[in-house]
């Protein structure tokens, strides 16, 4: 009986100790669904900001895009006299600590639910800035939806 | 991967050598011993510092104030927290940068600590460029430097610091010029007084308080 205590107290240990290996050694993964549920109507843009950026520079937005409706809505663009070229980029991670950015052609927001455009994900990127984006002003960025339509939005510029 | 897979693998065979213990595998208490033995060099692998030291290398690179700097050289006899980024990149380098500033601003500026941030993107990240860049984050400003230099020199900096990159995608702008994005290391060193890397972070989304903290150890 004593072995068997033993031999199930050591089976515990080992799996505790895998569970703490794979667990803590390892970068928590992401699970890549960015949406969580909410209530209410229409298409709804929360806490827009955007970074100081100088003329000719660069600078990124970010948003709260939440859907009250009950079919899925579609970002299909975005437009912006602040900057040369406007887009929908990500921010992506690679293997090895390397990372990388990508543009998006769209992003579909599932009924009842938010996407958060932030910091290391999804994010409005202004490219070669037409005028600088200093903090403390706004600016104007419009946001075209497949069902809402254009969305303006007043962007508070900073850091 | 390939570490733990190794783990796993020796803790699935101790599984079955527990399991066959009345066939002379091991012997009771040292399998107990062993196991309890390796978690402990293992968790404490979990937050080993990497290392390597700087003292014998020399690179010549230029601030956003064009002053030239040497690395290690000028920065030795204090502590030197390192960033790198290039910028074309508003999102991840940003939070490299302000990574660095929020270090700065919760230490309550010191002025013996060094904060450096260096492009890998010289041919883009003029002097010039960079002083824009600097200014963006009210970085312009002691302690701050940002380095940039001749192409080959960051290249070989970067490499000795263990920081890669590679194009990842090329635009066209309005007027019909190519611009490229980079695929690039996340990384953030810290620096002893004696040019030793203490310790080796995911740039972007290292907590300010763990720099800090290591910062007070120095």
């Amino acid at each position: 009986m004593t072995q068997l205590y033993l031999i199930t107290g050591i089976n515990l240990l080992i799996t505790l100790v895998l569970i703490t290996l794979l667990s803590g050694c390892e970068p928590g993964e992401e699970t890549g669904d960015r949406s969580s549920s909410v209530d209410g109507n229409g298409i709804s843009i929360e806490g827009a900001w955007a970074r100081p950026g100088s003329m000719g520079r660069m600078s990124a937005g970010y948003f709260l895009v939440t859907n009250f409706e009950d079919e899925p809505d579609t970002l299909k663009g975005v437009y912006s006299n602040v900057a040369q070229l406007t887009e929908i980029h990500e921010s992506y991670e690679q293997e090895e600590g390397m990372v990388g950015m990508r543009e998006v052609s769209e992003v579909v927001i599932q009924p009842n639910s938010t996407v958060s455009f932030e910091p290391g994900g999804l994010h409005v990127m202004f490219i070669q800035l037409t005028e600088a984006l200093a903090e403390n002003e706004d600016f104007e960025l419009t946001l075209h939806f497949s069902n809402a339509g254009d969305v303006v939005l007043e962007i508070p510029v900073r850091n | 991967m390939d570490f733990l897979h190794v783990i796993t693998v020796f803790f699935i065979r101790a599984r079955l050598c527990v399991k066959h213990l009345k066939h002379n595998c091991m012997n009771k208490k040292s399998v107990l011993l062993v196991l309890v033995l390796i978690s402990l060099v293992i968790l404490a692998g979990c937050g080993e510092e990497a290392k390597d030291d700087y003292g014998d290398v020399s690179f010549n690179l230029v601030d956003q104030n064009g002053e030239e700097v040497n690395f290690p050289d000028d920065f030795r006899g204090k502590p030197l927290v390192l960033g790198f980024i290039y910028t074309h990149c508003p999102d991840i380098c940003s939070l490299i940068t302000a990574n660095l500033y929020k270090t700065w601003i919760e230490l309550d500026k010191p002025e013996d600590i060094h904060f450096v941030i260096v492009t890998f993107d010289p041919e883009r990240d003029t002097p010039e460029v960079l002083k824009d860049y600097a200014a963006d984050f009210s970085m312009d400003q002691p302690p701050f430097r940002f380095l940039t230099g001749p192409k080959e020199e960051v290249a070989a900096f970067m490499e000795r610091v263990r920081v890669r990159n590679q194009v990842s995608d090329i635009h066209k702008t309005a007027e019909g010029e190519e611009m490229y994005f980079l695929d690039h290391t996340d990384k953030i060193l810290l620096i002893d007084h004696n040019s030793r890397l203490v310790m080796d972070y995911g740039g972007s989304m290292t907590p300010t308080n763990i720099i800090i903290e290591d910062l007070e150890k120095l």
